[in-house]
Protein backbone atom coordinates (compact mmCIF):
# COMPACT_ATOMS: atom_id res chain seq x y z
CA UNK A 1 0.00 0.00 0.00
CA UNK A 2 1.46 3.44 -0.98
CA UNK A 3 -0.02 6.92 0.75
CA UNK A 4 -1.46 9.35 -1.01
CA UNK A 5 -1.31 13.10 -0.03
CA UNK A 6 -4.81 14.82 -1.36
CA UNK A 7 -4.88 18.30 -1.55
CA UNK A 8 -7.96 20.39 -0.24
CA UNK A 9 -9.53 20.70 -3.03
CA UNK A 10 -9.89 17.29 -4.04
CA UNK A 11 -10.72 16.10 -0.59
CA UNK A 12 -14.55 16.39 -1.12
CA UNK A 13 -13.75 12.56 -2.75
CA UNK A 14 -12.12 11.71 0.07
CA UNK A 15 -14.52 12.53 3.18
CA UNK A 16 -11.97 15.03 4.07
CA UNK A 17 -9.08 12.82 4.33
CA UNK A 18 -5.75 14.62 3.86
CA UNK A 19 -3.99 11.05 3.15
CA UNK A 20 -5.13 7.99 1.63
CA UNK A 21 -3.65 4.60 0.71
CA UNK A 22 -3.67 2.81 -2.37
CA UNK A 23 -1.68 -0.13 -3.63
CA UNK A 24 -0.21 0.02 -7.53
CA UNK A 25 3.08 -0.93 -9.13
CA UNK A 26 2.58 2.60 -11.44
CA UNK A 27 1.17 5.91 -11.15
CA UNK A 28 -1.57 4.57 -13.29
CA UNK A 29 -2.62 1.87 -11.29
CA UNK A 30 -2.99 3.81 -8.05
CA UNK A 31 -5.11 6.16 -9.82
CA UNK A 32 -7.22 3.79 -10.92
CA UNK A 33 -7.88 2.19 -7.61
CA UNK A 34 -7.95 5.46 -5.79
CA UNK A 35 -10.88 6.03 -8.19
CA UNK A 36 -12.48 2.89 -6.64
CA UNK A 37 -12.65 3.69 -3.36
CA UNK A 38 -13.27 7.78 -4.47
CA UNK A 39 -15.44 7.43 -7.52
CA UNK A 40 -15.17 10.35 -9.78
CA UNK A 41 -11.48 11.73 -8.11
CA UNK A 42 -9.43 10.34 -10.94
CA UNK A 43 -11.47 12.49 -13.64
CA UNK A 44 -10.55 15.65 -11.95
CA UNK A 45 -6.97 14.82 -12.53
CA UNK A 46 -7.15 12.85 -15.70
CA UNK A 47 -8.77 14.09 -19.05
CA UNK A 48 -10.04 11.68 -21.77
CA UNK A 49 -7.19 11.37 -23.18
CA UNK A 50 -5.29 10.29 -19.86
CA UNK A 51 -3.51 13.09 -19.79
CA UNK A 52 -2.86 14.70 -16.54
CA UNK A 53 -4.92 17.87 -16.44
CA UNK A 54 -2.94 21.12 -16.55
CA UNK A 55 -4.03 22.58 -13.29
CA UNK A 56 -2.71 19.12 -11.34
CA UNK A 57 0.73 17.93 -11.23
CA UNK A 58 1.83 14.47 -9.40
CA UNK A 59 4.89 13.60 -7.52
CA UNK A 60 6.05 10.15 -6.37
CA UNK A 61 7.95 11.77 -3.19
CA UNK A 62 9.39 15.14 -4.29
CA UNK A 63 9.82 13.79 -8.12
CA UNK A 64 7.36 14.75 -10.29
CA UNK A 65 5.46 12.35 -12.47
CA UNK A 66 6.12 12.73 -16.24
CA UNK A 67 4.13 9.91 -17.43
CA UNK A 68 1.17 7.84 -15.43
CA UNK A 69 3.30 4.87 -16.75
CA UNK A 70 6.52 5.43 -14.03
CA UNK A 71 7.05 2.75 -11.57
CA UNK A 72 6.04 3.20 -7.90
CA UNK A 73 7.82 1.64 -5.41
CA UNK A 74 5.84 -0.10 -2.35
CA UNK A 75 7.08 3.41 -0.07
CA UNK A 76 6.67 5.34 -2.10
CA UNK A 77 4.76 8.55 -0.95
CA UNK A 78 2.44 10.06 -4.04
CA UNK A 79 1.70 13.63 -3.58
CA UNK A 80 -1.49 14.94 -5.49
CA UNK A 81 -0.81 18.87 -6.02
CA UNK A 82 -3.53 20.81 -7.42
CA UNK A 83 -3.19 24.85 -8.45
CA UNK A 84 -4.25 27.12 -5.87
CA UNK A 85 -5.87 30.79 -6.58
CA UNK A 86 -6.28 32.18 -3.38
CA UNK A 87 -4.70 34.81 -2.45
CA UNK B 1 21.74 55.52 -3.20
CA UNK B 2 23.55 56.27 0.24
CA UNK B 3 21.63 55.91 3.61
CA UNK B 4 20.89 58.68 5.68
CA UNK B 5 21.35 58.60 9.51
CA UNK B 6 17.97 57.44 10.38
CA UNK B 7 17.90 54.53 7.79
CA UNK B 8 20.75 53.47 9.34
CA UNK B 9 19.33 53.50 13.03
CA UNK B 10 15.91 51.90 11.48
CA UNK B 11 17.65 49.33 9.51
CA UNK B 12 20.05 48.93 11.92
CA UNK B 13 19.36 44.91 12.28
CA UNK B 14 19.70 44.24 8.86
CA UNK B 15 23.26 46.06 8.30
CA UNK B 16 24.38 43.24 11.15
CA UNK B 17 24.00 40.61 8.79
CA UNK B 18 26.86 40.51 6.37
CA UNK B 19 24.38 38.89 3.63
CA UNK B 20 23.14 42.28 3.55
CA UNK B 21 25.10 45.36 5.33
CA UNK B 22 25.08 48.56 4.21
CA UNK B 23 25.74 48.03 0.58
CA UNK B 24 23.06 45.10 0.65
CA UNK B 25 20.40 47.88 2.19
CA UNK B 26 21.28 50.37 -0.23
CA UNK B 27 20.34 48.02 -3.04
CA UNK B 28 16.78 47.56 -1.07
CA UNK B 29 16.36 51.17 -1.41
CA UNK B 30 17.25 51.34 -4.50
CA UNK B 31 14.55 48.58 -5.76
CA UNK B 32 11.42 48.89 -6.93
CA UNK B 33 8.92 45.68 -5.99
CA UNK B 34 5.01 45.51 -7.05
CA UNK B 35 2.88 44.00 -4.89
CA UNK B 36 0.10 42.58 -7.30
CA UNK B 37 -3.06 42.61 -5.03
CA UNK B 38 -3.70 43.83 -1.17
CA UNK B 39 -5.11 40.76 0.24
CA UNK B 40 -4.32 38.11 2.60
CA UNK B 41 -0.73 37.42 1.06
CA UNK B 42 -0.18 40.90 0.17
CA UNK B 43 -0.93 42.51 3.23
CA UNK B 44 1.56 40.75 5.29
CA UNK B 45 4.53 40.75 1.70
CA UNK B 46 3.93 44.27 1.56
CA UNK B 47 3.83 44.82 5.17
CA UNK B 48 7.55 43.20 5.46
CA UNK B 49 8.96 44.78 2.79
CA UNK B 50 7.89 48.19 3.46
CA UNK B 51 9.51 47.55 6.82
CA UNK B 52 12.42 46.14 5.18
CA UNK B 53 13.25 49.53 3.09
CA UNK B 54 12.25 48.98 -0.37
CA UNK B 55 12.84 52.49 -2.04
CA UNK B 56 9.30 52.19 -4.17
CA UNK B 57 6.87 49.61 -3.09
CA UNK B 58 3.52 49.10 -5.87
CA UNK B 59 0.43 47.59 -4.68
CA UNK B 60 -2.25 47.64 -7.27
CA UNK B 61 -5.68 46.55 -5.82
CA UNK B 62 -8.92 48.17 -7.99
CA UNK B 63 -11.39 46.48 -4.95
CA UNK B 64 -12.82 47.42 -1.70
CA UNK B 65 -12.15 46.50 1.75
CA UNK B 66 -14.81 44.25 2.88
CA UNK B 67 -15.42 43.60 6.17
CA UNK B 68 -14.60 39.58 5.88
CA UNK B 69 -11.49 40.78 4.54
CA UNK B 70 -10.58 41.55 8.47
CA UNK B 71 -10.21 38.20 9.58
CA UNK B 72 -6.28 37.86 7.80
CA UNK B 73 -5.73 41.26 5.84
CA UNK B 74 -3.79 43.36 8.13
CA UNK B 75 -3.37 46.46 6.41
CA UNK B 76 -7.24 47.16 6.76
CA UNK B 77 -8.66 47.67 10.22
CA UNK B 78 -12.70 47.96 11.21
CA UNK B 79 -12.69 51.82 9.73
CA UNK B 80 -11.03 50.95 6.23
CA UNK B 81 -14.09 48.83 5.41
CA UNK B 82 -15.75 50.58 2.06
CA UNK B 83 -12.42 52.16 1.26
CA UNK B 84 -10.41 51.70 -1.37
CA UNK B 85 -7.65 48.98 -1.08
CA UNK B 86 -4.55 50.48 -2.62
CA UNK B 87 -5.22 53.74 -1.01
CA UNK B 88 -5.71 52.76 2.09
CA UNK B 89 -2.69 49.87 1.95
CA UNK B 90 -0.42 52.93 1.07
CA UNK B 91 -1.84 55.10 3.80
CA UNK B 92 -1.02 51.93 6.36
CA UNK B 93 2.31 51.03 4.67
CA UNK B 94 3.39 54.78 4.38
CA UNK B 95 2.94 54.95 8.44
CA UNK B 96 5.09 52.19 8.68
CA UNK B 97 7.99 53.62 7.18
CA UNK B 98 7.89 57.44 5.62
CA UNK B 99 11.25 56.61 4.30
CA UNK B 100 10.12 54.86 1.30
CA UNK B 101 7.90 55.65 -1.78
CA UNK B 102 4.93 53.62 -1.57
CA UNK B 103 2.40 54.13 -5.46
CA UNK B 104 -1.29 52.99 -4.85
CA UNK B 105 -2.68 51.48 -8.42
CA UNK B 106 -6.26 51.20 -7.55
CA UNK B 107 -6.77 49.22 -11.21
CA UNK B 108 -7.55 46.10 -12.53
CA UNK B 109 -4.87 44.32 -13.66
CA UNK B 110 -5.64 43.40 -17.42
CA UNK B 111 -3.48 42.37 -20.58
CA UNK B 112 -3.87 46.30 -21.58
CA UNK B 113 -2.27 47.58 -18.97
CA UNK B 114 -0.03 44.52 -17.21
CA UNK B 115 3.21 45.40 -19.25
CA UNK B 116 3.74 49.10 -18.29
CA UNK B 117 2.45 48.21 -14.92
CA UNK B 118 4.77 45.65 -13.83
CA UNK B 119 7.44 47.03 -16.48
CA UNK B 120 8.44 49.65 -14.45
CA UNK B 121 9.58 47.23 -10.83
CA UNK B 122 12.21 44.95 -10.60
CA UNK B 123 10.43 42.53 -9.13
CA UNK B 124 6.98 41.21 -8.62
CA UNK B 125 4.98 39.37 -5.73
CA UNK B 126 2.03 37.94 -6.71
CA UNK B 127 -0.48 37.28 -4.42
CA UNK B 128 -3.68 37.61 -6.34
CA UNK B 129 -6.97 35.76 -5.95
CA UNK B 130 -7.54 35.05 -9.30
CA UNK B 131 -6.05 32.22 -11.16
CA UNK B 132 -6.51 34.08 -14.47
CA UNK B 133 -4.38 37.31 -12.73
CA UNK B 134 -1.92 34.69 -11.66
CA UNK B 135 -1.39 33.95 -15.97
CA UNK B 136 -1.84 37.26 -16.74
CA UNK B 137 1.33 38.42 -14.69
CA UNK B 138 3.28 35.38 -15.09
CA UNK B 139 2.96 35.83 -18.71
CA UNK B 140 4.07 39.70 -18.17
CA UNK B 141 7.20 38.77 -15.75
CA UNK B 142 8.34 36.03 -18.26
CA UNK B 143 8.07 38.66 -21.49
CA UNK B 144 9.55 41.36 -19.51
CA UNK B 145 12.05 39.00 -17.84
CA UNK B 146 11.26 40.19 -14.32
CA UNK B 147 11.70 37.93 -11.18
CA UNK B 148 8.30 36.31 -9.90
CA UNK B 149 7.56 35.36 -6.41
CA UNK B 150 4.27 33.91 -7.03
CA UNK B 151 2.16 32.51 -3.77
CA UNK B 152 -1.93 30.46 -3.59
CA UNK B 153 -3.67 29.60 -0.44
CA UNK B 154 -6.85 27.44 0.28
CA UNK B 155 -8.33 26.52 3.46
CA UNK B 156 -5.55 24.97 5.64
CA UNK B 157 -2.89 25.04 2.23
CA UNK B 158 -0.43 26.84 0.38
CA UNK B 159 1.94 26.83 -2.34
CA UNK B 160 5.06 29.00 -3.21
CA UNK B 161 7.62 29.32 -6.01
CA UNK B 162 10.08 31.35 -7.39
CA UNK B 163 10.66 32.64 -11.34
CA UNK B 164 13.83 34.19 -12.12
CA UNK B 165 14.10 34.88 -16.03
CA UNK B 166 16.35 32.50 -17.34
CA UNK B 167 17.03 30.44 -14.54
CA UNK B 168 14.20 27.92 -14.21
CA UNK B 169 10.48 27.44 -14.80
CA UNK B 170 7.44 29.80 -14.37
CA UNK B 171 4.31 29.41 -13.13
CA UNK B 172 2.64 28.28 -16.40
CA UNK B 173 5.66 25.34 -16.69
CA UNK B 174 4.41 23.88 -13.33
CA UNK B 175 0.49 24.53 -14.00
CA UNK B 176 0.50 24.57 -17.96
CA UNK B 177 -3.00 26.12 -17.69
CA UNK B 178 -6.56 26.40 -15.58
CA UNK B 179 -8.78 28.16 -14.61
CA UNK B 180 -10.88 29.40 -11.80
CA UNK B 181 -13.64 27.53 -12.43
CA UNK B 182 -11.27 24.36 -10.47
CA UNK B 183 -9.49 26.48 -8.23
CA UNK B 184 -12.37 28.01 -5.76
CA UNK B 185 -10.71 31.22 -4.00
CA UNK B 186 -11.16 32.06 -0.48
CA UNK B 187 -14.38 33.50 -1.01
CA UNK B 188 -15.69 30.77 -2.12
CA UNK B 189 -13.74 27.89 -0.05
CA UNK B 190 -13.06 29.65 3.33
CA UNK B 191 -9.12 29.96 4.84
CA UNK B 192 -7.38 30.38 7.90
CA UNK B 193 -6.84 33.89 8.64
CA UNK B 194 -3.04 32.96 9.95
CA UNK B 195 -2.30 30.97 6.59
CA UNK B 196 -1.84 33.89 3.98
CA UNK B 197 0.50 35.46 7.13
CA UNK B 198 2.62 32.22 6.81
CA UNK B 199 3.08 32.48 3.00
CA UNK B 200 3.10 36.21 2.14
CA UNK B 201 5.89 36.48 5.01
CA UNK B 202 7.65 33.75 2.88
CA UNK B 203 6.66 35.82 -0.39
CA UNK B 204 8.96 38.82 1.08
CA UNK B 205 11.52 36.79 2.12
CA UNK B 206 12.11 35.57 -1.61
CA UNK B 207 11.56 39.06 -2.97
CA UNK B 208 14.20 40.50 -0.99
CA UNK B 209 16.31 37.54 -1.11
CA UNK B 210 15.99 37.90 -5.41
CA UNK B 211 16.63 41.53 -5.26
CA UNK B 212 20.39 40.96 -2.85
CA UNK B 213 21.04 38.17 -4.69
CA UNK B 214 21.60 36.15 -1.48
CA UNK B 215 20.88 32.52 -0.38
CA UNK B 216 18.44 30.01 -2.36
CA UNK B 217 15.54 31.07 -4.04
CA UNK B 218 12.54 28.54 -4.82
CA UNK B 219 13.73 28.16 -8.12
CA UNK B 220 12.28 25.41 -9.63
CA UNK B 221 10.89 24.40 -6.19
CA UNK B 222 7.21 24.13 -5.46
CA UNK B 223 7.09 24.97 -1.75
CA UNK B 224 4.10 23.55 -0.01
CA UNK B 225 2.32 24.20 3.73
CA UNK B 226 -0.43 22.54 5.29
CA UNK B 227 -1.07 24.38 8.24
CA UNK B 228 -2.75 21.47 9.80
CA UNK B 229 -0.50 18.96 9.64
CA UNK B 230 2.32 21.48 10.40
CA UNK B 231 3.99 20.26 7.44
CA UNK B 232 5.92 22.06 4.67
CA UNK B 233 7.13 20.14 1.61
CA UNK B 234 9.47 21.00 -1.45
CA UNK B 235 9.23 19.43 -4.94
CA UNK B 236 11.24 19.71 -7.73
CA UNK B 237 10.00 20.79 -11.18
CA UNK B 238 11.54 21.62 -14.59
CA UNK B 239 11.25 23.85 -16.98
CA UNK B 240 9.10 22.82 -20.16
CA UNK B 241 10.54 23.05 -23.10
CA UNK B 242 6.80 23.20 -24.57
CA UNK B 243 5.72 25.84 -21.62
CA UNK B 244 4.03 28.11 -24.24
CA UNK B 245 5.05 31.63 -22.56
CA UNK B 246 9.12 30.34 -21.47
CA UNK B 247 9.74 27.27 -24.01
CA UNK B 248 11.75 26.71 -27.01
CA UNK B 249 8.82 27.93 -29.23
CA UNK B 250 6.72 29.95 -27.25
CA UNK B 251 3.17 30.78 -28.59
CA UNK B 252 2.45 33.76 -26.40
CA UNK B 253 3.83 36.40 -27.37
CA UNK B 254 1.40 38.89 -26.60
CA UNK B 255 -0.99 39.70 -23.24
CA UNK B 256 -4.70 39.03 -24.04
CA UNK B 257 -6.85 38.48 -21.29
CA UNK B 258 -8.18 34.62 -20.24
CA UNK B 259 -11.88 33.85 -21.48
CA UNK B 260 -12.75 33.06 -17.45
CA UNK B 261 -11.43 37.24 -17.09
CA UNK B 262 -13.61 38.44 -19.83
CA UNK B 263 -16.61 36.50 -18.82
CA UNK B 264 -16.52 38.40 -15.56
CA UNK B 265 -17.87 40.79 -17.84
CA UNK B 266 -20.70 39.61 -19.47
CA UNK B 267 -22.40 37.38 -16.56
CA UNK B 268 -25.46 38.91 -17.14
CA UNK B 269 -25.24 37.47 -20.09
CA UNK B 270 -28.10 34.56 -19.01
CA UNK B 271 -30.28 34.97 -16.53
CA UNK B 272 -29.89 33.47 -13.26
CA UNK B 273 -32.59 32.57 -10.81
CA UNK B 274 -33.25 32.93 -7.28
CA UNK B 275 -34.18 30.10 -5.25
CA UNK B 276 -37.87 31.26 -4.78
CA UNK B 277 -38.04 32.20 -8.91
CA UNK B 278 -37.20 28.59 -9.93
CA UNK B 279 -39.09 27.34 -7.33
CA UNK B 280 -42.56 29.02 -8.68
CA UNK B 281 -41.24 28.34 -12.28
CA UNK B 282 -41.41 24.78 -11.76
CA UNK B 283 -44.75 25.19 -9.65
CA UNK B 284 -46.29 27.17 -12.73
CA UNK B 285 -45.35 24.68 -15.48
CA UNK B 286 -47.15 21.95 -13.59
CA UNK B 287 -44.75 19.31 -15.09
CA UNK B 288 -46.08 20.15 -18.55
CA UNK B 289 -42.92 19.17 -21.17
CA UNK B 290 -43.35 21.99 -22.78
CA UNK B 291 -42.83 24.52 -20.39
CA UNK B 292 -41.18 22.67 -17.49
CA UNK B 293 -36.89 23.43 -18.25
CA UNK B 294 -34.63 20.60 -18.27
CA UNK B 295 -32.70 21.02 -14.64
CA UNK B 296 -29.33 19.54 -15.25
CA UNK B 297 -27.11 19.56 -12.19
CA UNK B 298 -23.22 19.89 -12.82
CA UNK B 299 -21.71 18.46 -10.11
CA UNK B 300 -19.69 15.47 -9.63
CA UNK B 301 -21.51 11.76 -9.45
CA UNK B 302 -20.95 11.61 -5.66
CA UNK B 303 -22.13 15.37 -5.39
CA UNK B 304 -25.14 14.55 -6.98
CA UNK B 305 -25.64 10.86 -5.10
CA UNK B 306 -25.40 13.34 -1.47
CA UNK B 307 -28.58 14.77 -2.70
CA UNK B 308 -30.19 16.82 -5.41
CA UNK B 309 -33.27 18.51 -6.64
CA UNK B 310 -35.85 16.21 -7.52
CA UNK B 311 -36.29 15.85 -11.89
CA UNK B 312 -32.72 16.77 -12.46
CA UNK B 313 -30.09 14.79 -14.12
CA UNK B 314 -26.60 14.72 -13.66
CA UNK B 315 -24.31 15.45 -15.86
CA UNK B 316 -20.59 16.60 -14.47
CA UNK B 317 -19.30 20.09 -15.79
CA UNK B 318 -16.13 18.05 -17.11
CA UNK B 319 -18.15 16.16 -19.34
CA UNK B 320 -20.88 18.58 -20.33
CA UNK B 321 -19.13 19.24 -23.50
CA UNK B 322 -18.94 15.83 -24.74
CA UNK B 323 -23.05 15.65 -23.77
CA UNK B 324 -24.17 18.35 -24.99
CA UNK B 325 -26.31 16.55 -27.77
CA UNK B 326 -28.18 15.30 -24.40
CA UNK B 327 -29.60 19.20 -23.86
CA UNK B 328 -32.81 20.29 -25.87
CA UNK B 329 -32.07 22.71 -28.22
CA UNK B 330 -35.81 24.36 -28.68
CA UNK B 331 -36.59 24.07 -24.46
CA UNK B 332 -35.17 25.87 -21.39
CA UNK B 333 -31.89 24.63 -19.63
CA UNK B 334 -31.58 25.55 -15.83
CA UNK B 335 -27.99 24.55 -14.59
CA UNK B 336 -27.58 23.84 -10.91
CA UNK B 337 -24.29 23.00 -8.84
CA UNK B 338 -23.24 23.14 -5.12
CA UNK B 339 -22.69 27.38 -5.18
CA UNK B 340 -23.60 28.99 -8.41
CA UNK B 341 -19.89 28.88 -9.98
CA UNK B 342 -20.03 25.62 -12.45
CA UNK B 343 -23.42 26.95 -13.27
CA UNK B 344 -22.20 29.81 -15.02
CA UNK B 345 -19.30 28.18 -16.76
CA UNK B 346 -21.78 25.19 -18.03
CA UNK B 347 -24.02 28.28 -19.33
CA UNK B 348 -21.15 29.67 -21.67
CA UNK B 349 -20.47 26.12 -23.04
CA UNK B 350 -23.80 25.02 -23.58
CA UNK B 351 -24.56 28.81 -25.42
CA UNK B 352 -21.63 28.05 -27.45
CA UNK B 353 -22.70 24.82 -27.69
CA UNK B 354 -25.93 25.86 -29.42
CA UNK B 355 -28.42 25.36 -26.81
CA UNK B 356 -30.70 28.29 -27.15
CA UNK B 357 -32.12 29.23 -23.37
CA UNK B 358 -29.75 28.32 -20.64
CA UNK B 359 -30.09 29.82 -17.06
CA UNK B 360 -28.99 28.98 -13.64
CA UNK B 361 -29.38 28.68 -9.93
CA UNK B 362 -27.82 31.53 -8.34
CA UNK B 363 -25.82 30.12 -5.32
CA UNK B 364 -26.38 26.57 -6.23
CA UNK B 365 -28.17 23.84 -4.34
CA UNK B 366 -26.24 25.88 -0.81
CA UNK B 367 -28.84 28.69 -1.63
CA UNK B 368 -31.87 26.51 -2.70
CA UNK B 369 -31.68 24.46 0.81
CA UNK B 370 -31.35 27.46 3.20
CA UNK B 371 -34.31 29.25 1.22
CA UNK B 372 -36.67 26.54 0.06
CA UNK B 373 -35.56 23.12 1.32
CA UNK B 374 -33.23 22.56 4.45
CA UNK B 375 -33.46 18.76 4.39
CA UNK B 376 -31.96 18.56 0.93
CA UNK B 377 -28.10 17.50 1.84
CA UNK B 378 -25.27 19.35 -0.01
CA UNK B 379 -22.03 17.45 -0.34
Amino acid sequence: MNTVRVPSPLRDYTGGAARISASGTTVAEILANIDRDHRGMRFRMIDEQDRVRPHIRIFINQREVLSLDEAVAPRDEIHLICALSGG
Amino acid sequence: MALSANERERYSRHLLLPEIGEAGQEKLKAARVLVVGAGGLGSPASLYLAAAGIGTLGIVDHDRVDLSNLQRQLLFDTASVGAGKAVTARARLQALNNEINVVAHAVELRATNALELLGGYDCIVDGSDRLDTRYLVNDACVLLRRPLVSAAIHRFEGQAMTYIPGQGPCYRCLFPESSSAVAPNCAEAGVLGVLPGMLGALQATEAIKVLLGIGAPLVGRLMTFDALAMEWREFRFKRRTDCVVCGTAPSIKTLTDSEATCRTEITGKWPRFKPAELQQLLQSSGGAPAKTPLLVDVREQHEYATGHLAGSVNIPLGELGQRLPELPTDSAVVFICRSGRRSRTACELAARGGVRSVSDLEGGLIAWAAAIDPSIKVA
